[in-house]
């Protein structure tokens, strides 16, 4: 099972590592990402900070002895569990960033001055809740479209490339699909299917994979009557060639767009997912949700929402940019206007 | 172009500035004797035989009158006659038996209602006879009704032979199904031991003596009903149901119900209590005999003393689904009474008493105990939790019991406002013991750590996999809030070396393990109908076990000691056999640890100066009929809390024109 | 014409038909009816009660062939679940919730008015807004003021709804005072008093995306041929903006809005259920919390039913302003 989820994390690693490569020897990829590094290096390297924090929380294994929590030592525990030992880190209750007592009462604290983000009700540290978020934000964002878009491109060009009763299979589903609201139909799957991380990504997959596949099936239309298509057809390359060759490279902006727009969406649902109850254990969705009355507590605390609606937001804003600037920097329509 | 935007956000904030209130209700009810409450829990239904929670006995218990009633300042509670003219005293019969006698008061008229001039047109009301009682007797033995209590009144004499001959009949013939429920009842033959001696005689008789039946004719279960009511509200062409309609006697009238939204109790006119020959019943008149205490705490108003009640015109229940914008609006008035939230508990709190702040304010705090409890329990048909597991199952319940400290769980989830449990029973009842103390429910980690050793699980280790033994806790709720929860709870047992998983599923998939006895700890609680052990000991009895019988103890405990004691206690008149008998049956649930009793909730209320005669009954239902209010009071100070804070509207409108003026900086910039 | 109306509506009718049965695998294939009425009626209820609820709500069928009575009548083959769901949504006729019994039409009815309260002045100011601040961009685009805007655009919709909410009720309801907190009133005097905040929050969360989308629409007309000949012809600015832009923009942006109307029906599920508003997105949220099943499907099939419908307007008003589309 450990071997499995480490092998799974490994395999998506080599995977965006494959296709950073293959873009790499390609000119026009490597100077849009040269392009996209002037445009938007924050958000890049923020991304970056989250991808790292969540991969190194993805990596588990079991081993080393806890004192504090006896069983901790018989279950698997991520590189961020290592390094931060929440069953080492807790406290009785709330306390306040940096603090050196308890925010109720004057009890010293057991670590005072090590929360950087103070302690949530339970006396967990707020940081390392916010590190944890991380990895199922990435979980609901990223793993979702990575099985939303391809198939959702698998559907969407061969409707619109064979046309004819493909086409109109597909289209009907869409049109099915996205008749109902989307919010309405990823709850009411949710409710179906029960509460738990696959159900809330498999409800947000088939929910969030229509969108996507009338955009490529719109997109596969149009390219199937380009004339180096029609060319390539009538020298007798074979279908799965044409798409491979020529429709899918030409539709890889779009893939990388919606990709980053679907991200954001995914992640900003899960939220409204938390607090109908049924969204991820450990999202920041979660979080707000719990800490969202904390705001009346006289006196206020504020840091529980506040680390992980800033968590939130910025991923969230950073995705938005960098899918802002690849709009400018790779979609052929908007490229032909700058140069 | 400026001038233009400048002189719109003048007119704006013009507006904005005078029409800025937070005031929720309408100009036209000001000065008005209407009491402004709230309710979260949407009713299902208000036909008291079935109403049993909370929420609908607000409405039902002031709308619909019962033969006895709860005395409203006495404690430990006391009944006293309400439509009845006595409470009565016990007769015993020959074989065993008991009969309770009522003489119903006269005068008393259902509220004026169109359903009565459904046959007779033009008449709009009539006087209750002992035949109403008797009627909703029969609805409550209906096996259609499904009343919750049925099975309370099993010593009635002839209940079940009724319900029996009711459903042999329906199964029999279709047709009968079809009639009006009062024409089944009458072919039925109705219930032997609910006896309407005249129209103004109701007798009870019961098969074996019971000293707790008295109890449920201070309930609205045992309301007089009006066969009319309930043939005419039948939900057909648009008539509502009867569940959703009242046609009671009570001092209110249910004047609007929209359930999902508001409702509203108005004084009813024709109330028994407003006609002079019932001056002098005790349930009409405010009590003389007022608690100094009560009057020294601003609680009771003395000059109240033998003044003829309602006092009030209406009582507004607005819905509020979040507590913490129902707890804002209290404190900026809009509500008369509310309880405290926990986020602001501290501010309004401060060492057992009311703030100075708040005090200062004129409100009041009343504290009490609900006859509740709060508990974990343990599935004990589980083969590694449960009875099968003998001496090692028992030892690891007891390690578990020992470990939960709910002294911490109080002051983290509901700053203190609880009383820890030492035993199923909370204070107040027969039986409980301020003194005692439960060997297993005082935190002890080393003792807990012996057992465990002892029961074969040295330090959370299963011999049989060499890894930490792993339990479910069960919850069928994913709210946030209550998994904050179930993770305090999870993690003292971790402590221990048990890898015990939180499975918070929706309720559906809860159900369904329960259904298939596939859970292992949950959690639970219960709120008593009346003051009685008995009332909370039967959870544990084994023939209301989830697996024999869909019943109410779900942790399946089934204990031959304990269930013998329970049938020789359960209908016991309060002595020291009984006593003994608690007393051995509390022994029992200490050792076996069917459940890990976590606390007694404690009330805490707040109200408003201006709310008058407000004392608070954990048991018994609201009774508006006692409470004032003096609105002149109240739309004083209303307006003196509620000034809005206007400074950052004009900031605003000043924000917008810093924005305007560079964008027309640019604009000239550009044409010229 | 006619041929495309009826290819176009038959289309949808096709439609709502698959919706149906989308909702029917959902709802009673997956589900298991034990659990939704074991919630209703509650756990101690006895076994007759319980098999009695199931029959009253139409749960006890079998779900595609009635064969029991085939012998007997040969009729009864649909008296199956799969045919009840389509005969009762086809016709309208919704049943009773699963939670308290009281018939859902009624529900839908009451509820109705209060989502339209809301979602109607959202709906109007949200548009008038974001059009109006999408042409003040348009208009200065490629300044200073244009990319503040769309970087504070992107700031807006980088925030999730829930903390907008939360964060109006605690500044503007509580350390403002300007509006209640939360409530609703079905009395005209005080109604608009707790619709502010609601309607602030909407805009404000909404605000983001909008602007973007009304900006991109009115660069685009900014760029055609006839703008130029209007500037030629001594045309002042404010008049090219609002008489030939905005005009001609028109029926993109009231594409995007007709899209947007059947919606309104539905209401808001956050904000009428923090807001305390008594509307249909509120009661879909109950209906979750509740169990309610049939509340639920009813409002997502409601939902898909809107929707398809102001597709076939939008389409049908796209095919008489412009002939070609007909012929495809």
């Amino acid at each position: 099972m450990i071997l499995v989820q480490n092998l799974l994390v490994l395999t998506i690693v080599a995977g965006i590592a494959w296709v950073a490569y293959a873009a790499s020897r390609d000119r026009y990829w490597r100077e849009s990402a040269r392009e996209m590094w002037r445009r938007r290096p924050v958000a890049l390297v923020v991304v970056a900070i989250y991808l790292v924090i969540g991969l190194l929380d993805s990596v588990a294994w079991v081993g080393g002895t806890v004192a504090e929590d006896p069983t901790a030592a018989y279950l698997p525990r991520s590189v961020i569990d290592r390094i931060f030992k929440p069953e080492a880190l807790k406290e009785a209750s709330y306390s306040a960033p940096l603090a050196d007592k308890a925010f109720y009462g004057s009890d010293a604290l057991k670590h005072p001055g090590k929360h950087w983000l103070g302690t949530d009700i339970l006396g967990r540290d707020v940081l390392y809740r916010t590190f944890k978020g991380v990895r199922v934000a990435l979980l609901v964002g990223g793993l979702t479209s990575l099985v939303a878009i391809p198939l959702a491109l698998l559907f969407g060009v061969s409707a619109g490339y064979f046309g004819k009763r493909v086409d109109d299979a597909v289209f009907f589903t869409m049109t099915v699909l996205s008749s109902v609201p989307s919010l309405l139909l990823l709850i009411a799957l949710i409710m179906v299917l029960g509460k738990g991380a696959v159900q809330v990504c498999i409800a947000l997959g088939v929910t969030g994979w229509v969108h996507f596949c009338r955009i490529s099936r719109g997109e596969a239309l149009k390219l199937r009557e380009m004339d180096y298509v029609a060319s390539a057809r009538v020298l007798g390359v074979s279908d799965g060639k044409i798409i491979v060759r020529h429709i899918l490279p030409n539709m890889a902006h779009l893939v990388i767009i919606t990709f980053a727009l679907s991200f954001t969406g995914m992640v900003l649902t899960e939220t409204t997912l938390s607090y109908l109850g049924i969204g991820l254990d450990g999202s920041w969705g979660q979080m707000i949700d719990q800490a969202r009355n904390e705001l009346s507590r006289t006196p206020i605390i504020w840091w529980n929402i506040a680390a992980a609606a800033t968590a939130l937001f910025a991923l969230v804003l950073a995705v938005n940019l960098i899918a802002d600037g690849l709009r400018d920097v790779i979609d052929p329509r908007t490229r032909r206007e700058r140069t | 172009m400026l001038i233009r935007i400048s002189r719109i956000a003048a007119l704006f904030l013009a507006l904005a500035w005078a029409g800025c209130t937070n005031d929720p209700y309408p100009d036209a009810d000001k000065g008005r004797k209407v009491l402004y409450t709230s309710f979260s829990e949407v009713p299902k239904t208000l036909d008291p035989a079935v109403s049993y929670t909370t929420s609908e006995h607000v409405i039902t218990g002031n709308v619909y009158d019962t033969l006895l009633e709860y005395h409203y300042l006495e404690r430990p509670y006391k009944l006293i006659a309400g439509l009845a003219e006595a409470v009565p005293e016990p007769e015993a019969l020959p074989d065993g038996g008991q009969r309770y006698r009522f003489r119903i008061r006269p005068g008393v008229r259902f509220h004026d209602d169109i359903c009565f001039g459904a046959r007779s047109p033009g008449q709009r009301s009539r006087e209750v006879t002992a035949q109403d009682f008797a009627f909703q007797f029969a609805r409550l033995a209906d096996p259609a009704i499904n009343s919750p209590v049925a099975s309370s009144f099993v010593q009635v004499k002839g209940f079940q032979a009724f319900a029996k001959r009711l459903a042999d009949l329906r199964k029999a013939d279709p047709a009968f199904v079809k009639q009006a429920a009062h024409v089944q009842y009458a072919k039925a033959g109705g219930i032997e031991g609910v006896v309407a001696a005249s129209d103004r005689d109701l007798e009870i008789v019961l098969t074996e003596a019971n000293a707790q039946i008295l109890y449920w004719f201070a309930m609205p279960f045992t309301t007089p009903i009006a066969w009319e009511a309930v043939a005419y509200y039948d939900g057909r062409e648009g008539r509502p149901n009867f569940a959703d309609h009242v046609v009671g006697t009570g001092p209110f009238r249910l004047a609007v119900y929209d359930k999902q939204l508001r409702y509203v109790l108005a004084k009813n006119p024709t109330w028994y209590g407003l006609r002079d020959e019932a001056a002098s019943a005790p349930g009409v008149a405010f009590p003389s005999n007022i608690d100094p205490a009560d009057v020294a705490a601003k609680r009771i108003d003395p000059a109240y003393a033998g003044r003829r009640m309602p006092f009030l015109d209406r009582v507004n229940f607005a819905r509020e689904r979040e507590n913490i914008p129902r707890f804002n609006k209290f404190l900026q008035g809009y509500y008369d009474d509310g309880g405290i939230i926990k986020e602001s508990f501290d501010a309004i709190v401060q060492g057992d008493r009311l703030s100075p702040d708040m005090a200062k304010r004129g409100m009041r705090l009343d504290r009490e105990v609900e006859p509740s409890i709060f508990y974990i329990g343990f599935n004990m048909n589980d083969p590694v939790l449960g009875s099968k597991g003998g001496e090692r199952s028992r030892k690891l319940r007891q390690a578990m019991s020992l470990v939960v400290d709910t002294e911490t769980f109080l002051q983290l989830f509901l700053n203190g406002r609880g009383v820890p449990a030492q035993s199923p029973l909370p204070p107040g009842l027969f039986g409980y013991d301020a003194n005692y103390r439960n060997p297993f429910r005082q935190p002890d980690q080393a003792k807990a750590k012996r057992l465990l050793a002892e029961a074969g699980y040295a330090n959370g280790i299963d011999p049989a996999t060499q890894a930490p033994l792993k339990l479910t806790f069960d919850m069928g709720n994913t709210s946030a809030q209550s998994l904050l929860e179930s993770e305090f709870l999870v993690g003292a047992w971790r402590g221990l070396g048990l890898n015990v998983e939180i499975a918070a599923t929706t309720y559906n998939q809860f159900q369904d393990k329960v259904r298939r006895g596939a859970y292992q700890i949950f959690r639970w609680g219960w709120n008593a109908d009346f003051p009685d052990p008995e009332n909370f000991l039967f959870l544990l009895e084994c023939s209301n076990a989830q697996a024999n019988s869909n019943g109410p103890n779900t942790a399946n405990f089934c204990n031959d000691g304990f269930d013998q004691r329970y049938r020789a206690m359960k209908d016991m008149p309060n002595n020291e056999t009984r006593l003994r008998l608690v007393k051995e049956m509390l022994a029992i649930t200490e050792a076996e640890r069917p459940w890990i009793e976590l606390f007694h909730v404690e009330d805490f209320t707040l109200s408003h100066a201006w709310l008058i005669n407000s004392k608070p009954m954990g048991l018994s239902y609201p009774a508006f009929k006692y409470k004032d209010v003096d609105p002149g009071m109240r739309e004083r100070l209303i307006a003196q809390w509620n000034e809005p804070v206007r400074w950052p509207l004009a900031l605003l409108v000043i924000g917008v024109i810093a924005l305007a003026v560079p964008a027309v900086r640019t604009y000239y910039r550009e044409r010229t | 014409m006619a041929a495309y109306l009826v290819r176009r509506i038959s289309y949808g009718a096709v439609t709502v038909l698959g919706v149906l049965f989308l909702l029917f695998v959902l709802f009673f294939a997956v589900t298991n009816p034990d659990d939704i009425a074991r919630k209703a009626v509650g756990e101690r209820a006895r076994p007759e009660v319980y098999v009695q609820w199931k029959k009253n709500h139409g749960y006890d069928k079998p779900l595609f062939l009635n064969r029991e009575y085939a012998a007997s009548n040969a009729k009864r083959y649909t008296d199956t679940l799969l045919f009840e769901h389509y005969r009762s949504m086809l016709t309208f006729d919704f049943g009773r919730s699963d939670a308290d019994d009281t018939p859902i039409a009624d529900r839908l009815l009451k509820g109705a008015g209060p989502s339209l309260s809301l979602t109607v002045p959202l709906f109007i100011l949200d548009v008038v807004v974001a059009v109006a601040v999408g042409l003040f961009v348009a208009f200065f685009r490629e300044t200073l003021i244009d990319r503040t805007v769309l970087v504070l655009c992107i700031f807006t919709m980088s925030v999730a709804t829930l903390l907008y909410i939360i964060a109006g009720q605690y500044l503007i309801g509580m350390l403002l005072k300007w509006f209640p907190i939360s409530g609703y009133s079905g009395d005209s005097s005080v109604i608009w008093r707790f619709l502010a905040l609601p309607v602030i929050v909407g805009v404000i969360s909404g605000f983001g995306s909008d602007v973007r989308l009304y900006r991109t629409i009115f660069i685009e007309e900014m760029g055609r041929d006839y703008v130029r000949t209007a500037r030629a012809k001594g045309a002042g600015d404010a008049r090219v903006m609002v008489a030939h832009v905005l005009r001609n923009a028109l029926i993109p942006i009231i594409t995007n809005v007709v899209i947007a109307i059947p919606f309104l029906f539905t209401g808001s599920l956050l904000l009428e259920s923090f807001f305390g508003i008594p509307g249909l997105g509120a009661m879909t949220v109950e209906a979750i919390q509740g169990n309610d099943f049939a509340t639920l499907r009813t409002m997502v099939y409601l939902g898909a039913l809107l929707f398809i419908l102001g597709q076939i307007l939008t389409d049908v008003s796209y095919a008489i302003a412009d002939p070609r589309v007909r012929l495809s």
